[in-house]
Formats: C-alpha cells, structure tokens, sequence
C-alpha cells in the first residue's frame, strides 16, 4: 500500500468512526436486542431467582405439575445448623444440643409436627409459647428469597427438601429468571398480536400514498415553475420548500390548529353552520388525509427541488427542437421532459420508500396512531412498544425484532427497485466523441 | 416559402440585439447569415422559427403574417448546433417525433420516415440511440427529424461547427444536396465565411445586429462594401494598406511611397486617411505595380504557399502562390499588385 492510500485512509477515518458509531452499531444493537426479551421488567442488566405468587403463576402458565407448585409454595421445617444455632442463642447450648444430636437433618412439613418433637425432648422450654418461637427458628421457605445465581436457588429448593426432575429443574430456573435472556419467541410473537395485520396494511397504504402525493405534487410544482417567469418560480419554490426546512414540531403544530375544534378549518366552517369538531382525528378517514397530506408536503418540497433542478439540467435546445417540432406544452412534458426525469423519479421512489416505511415522527406528532390505531404504521408501533407504551411494559426485544422486520423489508425493496430501475442501464457508458 | 423580415427588433432586457433589421428571403432560395459571434444571427433564426418573440416588427411567411403565430405552428424545421437529438429516444422514434405529435398513422409515420432517412442516407441506423452514433451521423438524424414533416422554410443554426473538417465538408456538400432536393426555402446561420460561400445563394452578413451587405456570395467578395466585409471574406484574408489621399494617388503610411488609386473611384479630399485592401491572390511577382518587402513568413499549405512579406513602412502584405515558387524566409522580394484589383475604402471604412 503507498503512503497516498494510508493518507485517504486517514482522511477517511473519522468518517468510518461515525458510520460504526451511527449506522453499525445501532443495527447490530437492533438485531441483537431482537433475540432476547428484554423489556422494562427484565431489565437491560442481568436478573435474579426469586420464587413468588407472580413467578409461581408464571410456573403454572408454563406447565408445571401442580405437586411441584404445592411443594414449592409449601413451607418446611428443617432441622439445619443454621436453626440449631439460633436456638443456642434464644434458648440455651443444652436444647440446642440436644436438638443437634436426635433431630438434624429431620424435615417436617408443618409446625405442629416439629413442636410435638420438640415436646420429646427433655431440655425443651417450658412454656408452650417459646417452643412456637423456637419451632419458627427452623422455618424454610424458598418464597420470596433472590438467589443471584440458578445453582443458588436449586440448592436452597433442594435443601428444602423439595426433589425435581431435571426437566423441572431446567423449567423453574428458566422461569421465574427476573432478568432478560436470549431467545427466538419475538418474531412467533409479533405474529400473535390481533392488530398487527392492521399494522402492515396501514403502513403499505402511508407509504404509496404518501410516495404518490410527494412524487405527483414534486413533478407538478417542478414542471409548472419550470414553465413560470423566473421571479414568481423562485418565490413559489421557496414557499414550497417551508415544510421542509420547518421543525417537524412547528410543521405538525400548525396542521393541528388548521384541524383543531377551535382551529381554522373549524371556524371557518362555523360560518356555515358545521359543528366544531377535531377534523384531524374524528374519523379514520379524515386522520388518514391529515397524515399523507402532512407527509407528501415534505417529501413534495424535496422532489420539486429535484426534479427541478433535473428539468433544468435538459439542455435548453432540446426544448426548443420539441416545440419547433410542433409539440404542445403537454407533449413537451409527456414525451421529453418525464422521459428525462426517470432518474430522479426513481432516486425519490427508492429513498422515500426506505425513509418513509421508518419514519414516523410526523404520524407520532399529529395523530399518535389514532384515532384508534387507524394511522398506526409499523415503526411507530415498532416504537411504541419498545419506547413508549401506554401499559408500560416497555418491551425492547419484541420493539427490536419490529424494527428488524422492517430493515429486512427494506433491504428487500431496494433490491426489487435496482432491479425495475435497471440501475446499470440508467448509468451510460463513458464515450469519447468522435 | 418567401420569408419576409420587416422592421424587427429584439431586446434581452436592457440590451437590444437586434434594431430594425429588414430582410427578404426569396422562395427555394437558401441563404446564409454570416457574421462574428455576438452579432444577432442566431437571434434572428430563433425569431424565424419563434423561439424567441420579436419585439417590433413584422415576420411573413408568404403572404401570412406569422408575428404572433407559435413555433409549434410555423412549420418551421430547425437544426441546431448540437443537434438536439433526443437522447431516450432512437433515431427512428426521434425522425418520427414531429409526425408523432400530429398523431399522424403508424403505417404514415413509417412510410415518411423510411422515405426521409432514404434522402439523408442512414436507413441502416433507425433502431440506434443517439449516443452510438457519430457526429456526421448525429447531423443527418437531426436534418431528418427537420424535413421529415415537409416545413415550409428550413433553418440551421451552425450546423457543421462540430464536426471534424473532413465530415464538415462531406455535409456541407450533402446539405445543399438535400435542400435543392426538396426545393426548401433555408436559412444558414454560421460564422464561417466558406460555409456561407460554398453552400448558400445568397449572403447576409450582420455585425452589431445589423445586416452591413446582402448580396449574392460571389459579388460579395468581390465588391465589398467596407473594410469589415472584405476583411470577413477570404482565407487567407485579406490585407490591409494604411495610409492617407495625396495628389491624386495613395501615400502609404510612413513611407515616401505613393501607389496609383484603382480607376473611377472618389477620392476623398488631400491628406484624408484611406485603407487599400489587397487579397493574397492579387498580390504576385508578376503584376506591374510594384512594392519592395521582406518575406516575414511562409506557411505551407500543399498545393499552394502562402507569404507574409512586410513593407518597409512595417505594413503586411498577403501573398499566395503556387508550391513551385519556393521563396524563403527573409528573402528581399518586389513583386506586384492587381491595380485594378484593389479595394479602396475612405476614414469611415466604406468602399470608395
């Protein structure tokens, strides 16, 4: 390798740093949060072993056999050195002892059954009060305890005296884990939830709606400032341009007051006698024309920029050959300008496809998905459920594995587009002229 | 078709280009305007064809005054200087282009195509996109794509200007061949003086937007009407004397020599500037009128040579000969000038 290409490699490395940093880690960070289960309940660290009411309803769920559950949830007393010490300091070296010698190890299933041993020995306390007190001593319960490791909490069951098979073993650790762990269940999942469909429909209708407005309204703004004096066509491609370079805030704030039971549309219809009413959100219908409306503006001021800027490129007797060849302004338009703005036309299919399947801040700002989750599209249901959900419950790994489905769903339609677009053809070959 | 231009004028905001500028064009006849960059030529090809709107003035095709018409119904052809092909478009579909949006028949548009590209010779080429062909080739589809609805009047804007020499004079030849074909009144705009000679009937040459001599292409180099006229005709070009009226004859500029004035032209008044132009062909060895220099340059151009040979007075006289004359660099020569031949011209630059 020359020292030039080290010097580019150079140059070029703060730009590798951010495309790791922005574009590669976050991928690699959606992709592997899509195999776990994470969600606010496990946590992102790690978790515990904890055997409750909540876990053992969980155990149940997941098909334990009721005697295990029964004996989990039982409490025991256990004869263990633990106990016998307790004793020795509440009630004397001499019935701890003799506890020590006749009864360790021994394992009863209620109190009164230890009591009534106790009652055998000779050193035991003399009021029946401090033999309960001292039975209690030996009380073991694996309930309600956190054991940071499964090993942990398999000796304490064991040690309760609780027998499991290994399949039971392996389904109780992996069970009441309070803490994420890896697994494939999201995407099995994501196919159980009733509205999904809805979802994946609602968010093909935004993307070729939205792509039909901004393409249709972006060639129209082009193609008719394009044939304005150069004045009116600055000042009319600068008032178009406004949704984009506004904040999305402000954009979507002065939708809402146009839409607003107070607002403009409201008001104005008033005149007429029409009831005031929230004309962005109260039918599906009418959330749906806000929501490709407010999105076809912005992609429209970026495909009027481009399609005008491709329209000014066709060079300038190329035009006047069509018109001298006795074509009217439309056939003009139909036969030589669309023809040369494949291209572009292209270009903002493909991009706006791939950015307007993931963006959704629009949709969140005006409608949130409502009314209803009529305008829910899948990155802003992607999103509710990892970031913002109404339960809250947030879960990161099922939110994950919805946006994973869409970064396969787009690498699949730029593949399908280079492919209808012939992208080879489009590029012409380097020819020197003759 | 007889073109008639009275009286037009064309401004681009402030600047007006062209100012009052009248011009007939007779029917079948082709025609070139001839001039410098920047003088109006094109102007007044795309006010023909009506592209640009003349700003006063009237246009006449005919006896139809055409002012107001749009160029999409002139039924005007052009070719423009890079011909403006359509380039997602092959040659058939661009020779078809103008027939297509009169939506004439398939079977019509086929029969007038295969006619056309017969004329222009380049029936093997229909199924080609603009960008595989040569220039020549690029040029023929564009004269085709102008013919092939049968326009009244025929325009080119420069139409040999890219074109390699060797192709440049193959088209110049087939351009005249296809226009007196078809008997089309055209209109040749081009700043090479050979172009408008070899191909045009007659000549309008323009500077500064106006039309300084119109005349046929013959008569034009031979009797100019100024100093800029004859300087524009002739390559080599012509040279030029300086000097000023005195006794009746014609005293070089810092010099005692005086040369007799060619016979039946005013002369100004004693001691009043004067140029005499001399073209190369008229300065030779043999003629009687003779003027002493130095050979200060000689370019070979095959058949003929061609020498610079500067006067005493520093002045630069032109000077083609054939090959076999073989003078050489800083030779002392005497050689002759045509008196009847040269042209004459007063201070203002107007022939006397």
């Amino acid at each position: 390798m020359r020292r030039a290409h080290l010097l580019g490699l150079g140059f070029l490395s703060p730009a590798l740093v951010i495309i790791v940093m922005l574009f590669l880690v976050p991928v690699l960070l959606t992709v592997m949060f899509s195999f776990t289960n994470m969600s606010t309940a496990t946590g992102i660290s790690g978790g515990a072993y904890e055997i409750n009411s909540a876990s053992l309803r969980k155990l149940a769920d997941a098909g334990a056999q009721e005697s295990f559950l029964d004996a989990l949830g039982q409490e025991a007393f256990v004869v263990d050195d633990a106990g016998i010490t307790a004793v020795a300091a509440a009630y004397g070296e001499q019935f701890a002892n003799e506890i020590g010698s006749q009864m360790l190890g021994e394992r009863f299933t209620s109190r009164r059954d230890l009591e009534r041993a106790f009652r055998k020995l000779k050193s035991r306390p003399r009021s029946t009060r401090d033999i309960k007190k001292a039975a209690d001593l030996f009380k073991r319960s694996v309930l309600n305890v956190r054991f940071e490791t499964a090993d942990g909490l398999v000796g304490a069951v064991t040690g309760n005296g609780i027998a499991m098979t290994p399949d039971q073993q392996e389904l109780l650790t992996r069970t009441i884990y309070t803490g994420w762990s890896w697994t494939t269940d999201n995407f099995a999942l994501m196919t159980q939830i009733p509205y999904i469909w809805r979802v994946a429909g609602n968010t093909v209708m935004y993307v070729v709606l939205t792509l039909s407005v901004s393409v249709g309204l972006g060639l129209f703004l082009a193609i008719t400032t394009f044939y304005l004096p150069s004045l009116p066509a600055a000042s009319f491609r600068a008032i178009w341009f406004l949704p984009r370079i506004l904040p999305n805030v402000i954009f979507v704030l002065m939708w809402k007051w146009l839409a607003w039971d107070t607002g403009f549309i409201s008001s104005f219809l008033a005149n007429f006698g029409v009831a005031p009413r929230n004309w962005m959100l109260d039918t599906d219908i009418h959330a749906w024309v806000f929501i490709v409306l407010i999105n076809g503006m912005v992609g429209a001021s970026l495909g009027m920029i481009l399609f005008g800027s491709a329209i000014k490129a066709i060079p300038q007797p190329m035009l006047y050959a069509s018109e001298v060849d006795g074509a009217s302004r439309w056939q003009q338009i139909r036969y030589i300008i669309l023809p040369q703005l494949r291209w572009p036309i292209m270009f903002i299919c493909a991009y706006s496809t791939l950015s307007l399947m993931t963006s959704f801040e629009y949709i969140l700002l005006s409608t949130d998905g409502g009314p209803g989750g009529a305008t829910e599209v899948w990155s802003l249901m992607a999103f509710h459920t990892a970031l913002d959900n109404y339960a809250g419950n947030l879960q990161y790994g099922l939110g994950a594995a919805m946006a994973l489905v869409l970064v396969i769903v787009g690498i699949l339609a730029s593949l399908v587009y280079l492919r209808i677009f012939n992208f080879n053809d489009l590029v012409a070959k380097p020819r020197i002229e003759q | 078709m007889r073109i008639s231009i009275e009286n037009f004028t064309k401004s681009f905001g402030d600047t007006t280009v062209i100012e009052d500028m009248s011009l007939e064009i007779g029917d079948g006849e082709m025609l070139a305007l001839l001039g410098p960059s920047g003088c109006g030529k094109s102007t007044t090809l795309f006010a023909i064809c009506g592209i640009h709107r003349m700003n006063a003035g009237r246009l006449l095709f005919g006896d139809a005054d055409v002012t107001e018409v749009s160029s999409q119904k002139r039924n005007v052809g052009v070719v423009f200087q890079n011909y403006a092909l359509y380039p997602h478009m092959n040659v058939y579909e661009n020779i078809a282009f103008p027939l297509k949006v009169r939506k004439e028949s398939r079977a019509e548009i086929d029969r007038k195509v295969q006619e056309i590209a017969g004329l222009v010779h380049i029936g093997e080429l229909l199924r080609r996109r603009p960008m595989q062909l040569s220039g020549g080739q690029q040029q023929r589809v564009a004269l085709a794509r102008a013919l092939i609805r049968k326009p009244d009047i025929l325009l080119l804007d420069e139409p040999l200007a890219n074109l390699d020499a060797k192709l440049r004079l193959e088209m110049r030849s087939e351009i005249r061949r296809i226009q007196l074909a078809t008997g089309i009144t055209a209109v040749l705009v081009t700043h090479d003086q050979v172009e408008a000679m070899s191909m045009c009937d007659r000549i309008a040459l323009m500077d500064k937007g106006r039309i300084v001599q119109l005349s046929t292409p013959k008569d034009m180099y031979e009797n100019p009407s100024s100093d800029f006229v004859a300087g524009f005709l002739g390559n080599p070009p012509i040279a030029f004397l300086e000097g000023a009226a005195a006794n009746g004859g014609f005293r070089l500029a810092n010099s005692q020599v005086t040369l007799p004035v060619p016979s039946g032209i005013d002369m100004p008044g004693e001691g009043a500037p004067m140029r005499f132009g001399v073209r190369p062909e008229f300065f030779q060895p043999d003629n009687p009128l003779k003027v002493s220099g130095k050979v200060s340059f000689v370019e070979t151009q095959g058949r003929e040579e061609l020498y610079d040979v500067t006067l005493e007075n520093g002045a630069v006289l032109r000077s083609i000969q054939s090959q076999s004359a073989g003078f050489r660099l800083g030779e002392e020569v005497s050689w002759g000038i045509a008196q009847d031949r040269i042209l004459a011209f007063g201070p203002d630059g107007n022939r006397l």
